[in-house]
């Protein structure tokens, strides 16, 4: 009996220790297996009907930022994504901003954009498939490739002020050194 | 409706408060008065149920006037109110999130220790009655507290709000959130009353027979509602969610479930402490877990730890609930341990082959089953604790480790309902179980003959046709020499509830070895096969009202009647709800969803259609287990006190 | 009891025969959808937690969906090899049964010495009731036992005499 009771006792501190420590996750900057590795090829159109690949992006940094019209931080980060985009076209080496749809009419979308601001190209994913293959299952996340298509950040929830532009700046100076 | 901002916030923050100080009285009243016996103070304890009961009935009325009148100024109106939720959802939106749910268990909980107030007075004398209802006083107080700080729902909300977005839209299309939560709740909560009990036992030394045999209705009330519960949600997962299953291991059913486990194993176990006054420490521990598996199941759910598509995330709570299940296990632990001698019982199990052994192995493996679900549930928890990274444990472990904990508790059910009390001999054994054997065989046979194959399936069709032999013979046996009466009473009405388990577990091995599935892309009037079915699209309509826009698929299966699967897009929250359409037979269910992307007025439509054997007799076995618990409640063949405890052991004739 | 002792053995023999036979049936083919519920029931949706992507009805859930149906349907990759094409793109949390090596054995493992050490806690427990011998009632409990005999025969008298 008190080899019983003295394991329960363990099993059951141990399993208060666990609680105790463990915390609703609050990462912002993500891991990823694609961190380092080549970016997933991304073949589709834009709401306007253009093509885009990215493999036609390389030379230029690309920041893809997945995006819902309905989903509440995404709408919270948008202005902060119009002044990114703003501020990058006084950079020589300016970063191209592209907005991936996810599970979302175009229509929602180009209305949003109309009323909300944003210029860049916003990319349809029917199907998901861009999302899976970035292994994006909520929105919003940001992603940022260097020129030579390798993946180097993932941010996954709402964007903080000036969080976007301090990453991109700093991977920028990495890469040319 | 120009509801002054707030009024609704201010009575209801008011009756909570009044809650929560009758609370802290109550159980002074309660502590004081049994410690120094003085009947005076005992006297005011039915006052302070009276007044708590009556703080948490107006509490949660102030919430359902604000949620019909849809006053904005509060900010939990502000989550799940809507002008347009129809009025029954919207009176079910009170529940349909954190606060709201908690001040639901306020309310049950408060009714419970007022019923239990009214129950004992004519025994208020007696101490253990007074130390019990302390217990429900501090648990009340609890939750009043808690519904008062980090889950209040009377806090005010950004003002000039004029509409909101309304319930999650699962919870708006199917009538069973009316009575799936509430009945739950019931069960849920309705397992504080025997706890209190078992700890007042234990406070006052008096852990003998009579608390148990006292409280026996209230256990069995609280565990036929937390089951009725369990049944009614996967009744709602199989009818709204539209993957067609039932149970899928999702953290909150796990969270209902443990107690259930630990619940079950209970009932049965306190049959050995009635007779022989053994196993009284697995009982007041089977209670004190079962108790403290709702408030960690709570934890779990609501802490945003586990994060899952039922929980809401909200922080704070966490930390209260894990608080409490601290303090409860704590306390629990130190009382068995001070009162272990008299815990300790004289006699001993005689033979492994007796009935004491038979429960005693029914509690071990339902220990075992609980353990195997916590572990899984929390284990993602533990990795992360670890090493910091996520992993998911999901259905196919559970399903893989509960296959033969299933089978071994299938075993037990055809056994001990034949096995005598003390000892038994094999022969008595091999007599007894003759004619259930027969019924597995039959069972095992019929099965084949219907194309089952595979071992875990057949295995399971084979105890259950012998359990239910087992089950019946009791039934036979009862009714032969009482009438009518051989159906009531504990053990009649048991073998009955063992009956609709077997229909359940029966079910569930054909359903989930046996489904089949298939998507089907149908166009207009031209008909589909799959599984010996036929299904032929006539039409895809789109019906619309101010809350959402639907589109249904009309398809006729078989030539006979026609079936609506349908995508339903709720336009104020933005999100896409697939409803499933059903037909329904005793032998099997054809389960129809609508796939996307669809149009209305298209010709076309994609359709997955699944083949599921025997999940109506999942339902059947529900209502066979309501039934039994209800007829479990009736007294039963009174006992003359001198009269053997079982019946007599044939003499082998050989 | 002879021909009953064979009865039963028969029975089980009987039983047996048939479990062999059913165990080595096999329910016809696999089609692709057997295989896509196959693969989606052992992946975890990326936005629940503990479901199944064959269960969840998370957006996340059916892009990763039609991901799979994709790839079955196109026929290149086997069952393990889709699981891991997703695995490396979302990581390992997408995996809903834990693997059975490191760390994460220990969930399957603890249940199964759970199961070995209360086996052996309940053969102990036997074999020791076995060498203790119960108790004699001691002569304040037969003092007890006479006296509700006595009252129990003192009111059936009185009822009897009503």
């Amino acid at each position: 009996m008190k080899i019983v009771s003295a394991c329960v006792g363990v099993v059951v501190a141990l399993l208060f220790l666990v609680l105790v420590v463990s915390e609703p996750d609050q990462d912002i900057v993500a891991k990823s297996p694609l961190l380092g590795q080549p970016a997933p090829s991304v073949a589709s159109t834009t709401i306007d009907g253009e093509p885009f690949a990215l493999e036609r992006r390389k030379g230029s940094w690309v920041v893809l930022n997945f995006f819902n019209s309905t989903c509440v931080p995404c709408i919270n980060e948008h202005d902060l994504l119009v002044e990114f985009a703003a501020s990058e076209l006084a950079n020589a080496n300016a970063a191209e901003l592209y907005t991936i749809i996810n599970d979302d009419s175009s229509d929602a979308v180009r209305e949003f954009f109309t009323k909300n601001g944003g210029t860049w190209p916003k990319i349809t994913d029917d199907n998901g498939t861009i999302a899976v293959a970035f292994g994006v299952a909520r929105v919003p996340e940001t992603w940022i490739i260097d020129p030579n298509g390798i993946v180097r950040l993932r941010i996954t929830g709402e964007l903080s002020a000036g969080l976007l532009t301090e990453q991109v700046n700093r991977l920028r100076e990495e890469f040319v050194s | 409706m120009l509801a002054s901002a707030g009024i609704s916030g201010t009575i209801g923050r008011a009756f909570l408060l009044v809650g929560f100080i009758g609370a802290i009285f109550g159980a002074f009243a309660a502590v004081a008065g049994a410690r120094r016996n003085d009947q005076q103070i005992i006297r005011l304890i039915p006052r302070f149920a009276t007044l708590i009961f009556a703080a948490a009935v107006g509490a949660f009325a102030a919430m359902e006037y604000a949620m019909i009148t849809r006053d904005f100024s509060l900010a939990y109106v502000q989550k799940v109110g809507s002008w347009s939720t129809p009025a029954l959802y919207n009176f079910a939106a009170v529940w349909s999130a954190l606060e709201g749910s908690i001040l639901m268990w306020v309310l049950i909980l408060a009714g419970y220790t007022m019923a239990v107030a009214i129950w004992v007075r004519k025994r208020m004398q007696d101490v253990i009655a007074t130390w019990a209802l302390g217990v429900m006083f501090i648990v009340c107080a609890f939750f009043f507290l808690v519904s008062f700080f980090p889950a209040d729902p009377f806090a005010l909300g950004p003002p000039g709000v004029l509409d909101g977005p309304g319930p999650n839209p699962l919870l708006q299309n199917h009538i069973l959130v009316m009575f799936h939560p509430p009945i739950l709740y019931l069960g849920y909560v309705g397992v504080t009353v025997p706890f209190a009990f078992a700890i007042a036992a234990l406070i006052t030394g008096r852990v003998g027979e009579g608390w148990l045999v006292a409280t026996r209705r209230w256990s069995l009330f609280a565990w036929g509602f937390l089951t009725f519960g369990i049944a009614l949600g996967s009744w709602w997962s199989y009818e709204v969610l539209g993957w067609s299953g039932v149970w899928a291991w999702d953290p909150v059913e796990n969270a209902s479930l443990l107690p259930w486990i630990t619940g079950t194993a209970y009932i049965h176990s306190v049959l050995v402490q009635e007779r022989r006054g053994m196993l009284r420490v697995w009982n007041i521990s089977l209670l004190v877990a079962t108790f403290s598996l709702t408030i960690l199941g709570t934890f779990l759910t609501r802490s945003g730890v586990l994060n899952s598509v039922h929980a809401f995330s909200e922080s704070g709570i966490g930390a209260w609930f894990l608080a409490m299940f601290a303090v409860v296990l704590v306390v629990s632990v130190g009382l068995i341990g001070w009162r272990g001698d008299k815990l300790r019982s004289p006699g001993v199990i005689d033979s492994p082959l007796s009935r004491e052994a038979a429960f005693l192995a029914n509690n071990v493996l339902f220990a075992i089953f609980a353990f195997v679900v916590l572990l899984g549930t929390v284990f993602p928890l533990i990795i992360e604790a670890l090493q910091d990274r996520q992993i998911a444990v999901g259905a196919p472990f559970f399903d893989k480790l509960s296959m033969p904990i299933g089978l071994a508790l299938l075993t037990l059910m055809a056994i001990a309902p034949v096995l005598p009390w003390r000892k038994a001999s094999t022969e008595t054994l091999r007599d007894r179980l003759f004619w259930p054997a027969w019924c597995g065989v039959a069972a095992l046979v019929a099965s084949l003959l219907l194309g089952s194959y595979g071992v875990a399936p057949l295995l399971t069709f084979t105890l259950g046709g012998v359990a239910s032999g087992a089950a019946l013979r009791q039934v036979v046996l009862a009714t032969r020499r009482q009438g009518l009466r051989g159906l009531v009473g504990r053990a009649n009405g048991g073998m009955i509830v063992h009956l609709g388990v077997i229909l359940i577990a029966v079910s569930l091995g054909a359903s989930n070895s046996f489904s089949k599935s298939q998507e089907l892309s149908l166009v207009a009037n031209v008909e589909a096969q799959f599984s010996g079915h036929t299904f032929e699209l006539r039409d895809v309509v789109e019906v619309r009202d101010d809350r959402s826009i639907s589109v249904k698929a009309l398809v006729l299966v078989d030539g006979k009647k026609i079936y609506a699967p349908a995508i339903t897009k709720y336009t104020r929250i933005g999100m896409n709800v697939g409803t499933p359409s059903v037909r329904t037979s005793l032998t099997t269910d054809i389960y129809l969803t609508l796939e996307p992307p669809v149009r209305q007025d298209s010709n076309e439509a994609r359709i997955k259609v699944f083949i599921k054997p025997m999940i109506m007799w999942l339902w059947i076995g529900t209502a066979l287990m309501a039934i039994g618990t209800v007829l479990a409640a009736f007294p039963g063949r009174r006992r003359k006190p001198t009269e053997p405890t079982s019946a007599p052991v044939e003499v082998a004739k050989s | 009891m002879k021909t009953r002792r064979s009865i039963w053995l028969a029975m089980f023999l009987l039983v047996g025969v048939l479990l062999v036979f059913g165990a080595s049936r096999s329910g016809g083919p696999l089609t692709q959808q057997d295989r896509i519920d196959a693969i989606t029931l052992n992946l975890a949706c990326p936005t629940c937690s503990g479901e199944s992507i064959y269960v969840s009805r998370a957006p996340a859930s059916e892009s990763i969906r039609s991901e799979v149906a994709r790839q079955v349907a196109s026929g290149l990759r086997t069952d393990d090899e889709i699981v891991s094409y997703i695995e490396q793109r979302f990581g390992g949390q997408v995996l809903l049964v834990p693997r059975a090596s490191g760390v994460d054995s220990l969930v399957w493992a603890l249940p199964v010495a759970a199961l070995i050490f209360s086996a052996f806690l309940l053969f102990t427990a036997f074999s020791k009731w076995r060498t203790n011998k119960p108790t004699s009632p001691t002569l304040e409990d037969e003092q007890i036992v006479a006296q509700a005999l006595k009252s129990q025969a003192e009111s059936e008298s009185k009822r009897e005499s009503q």
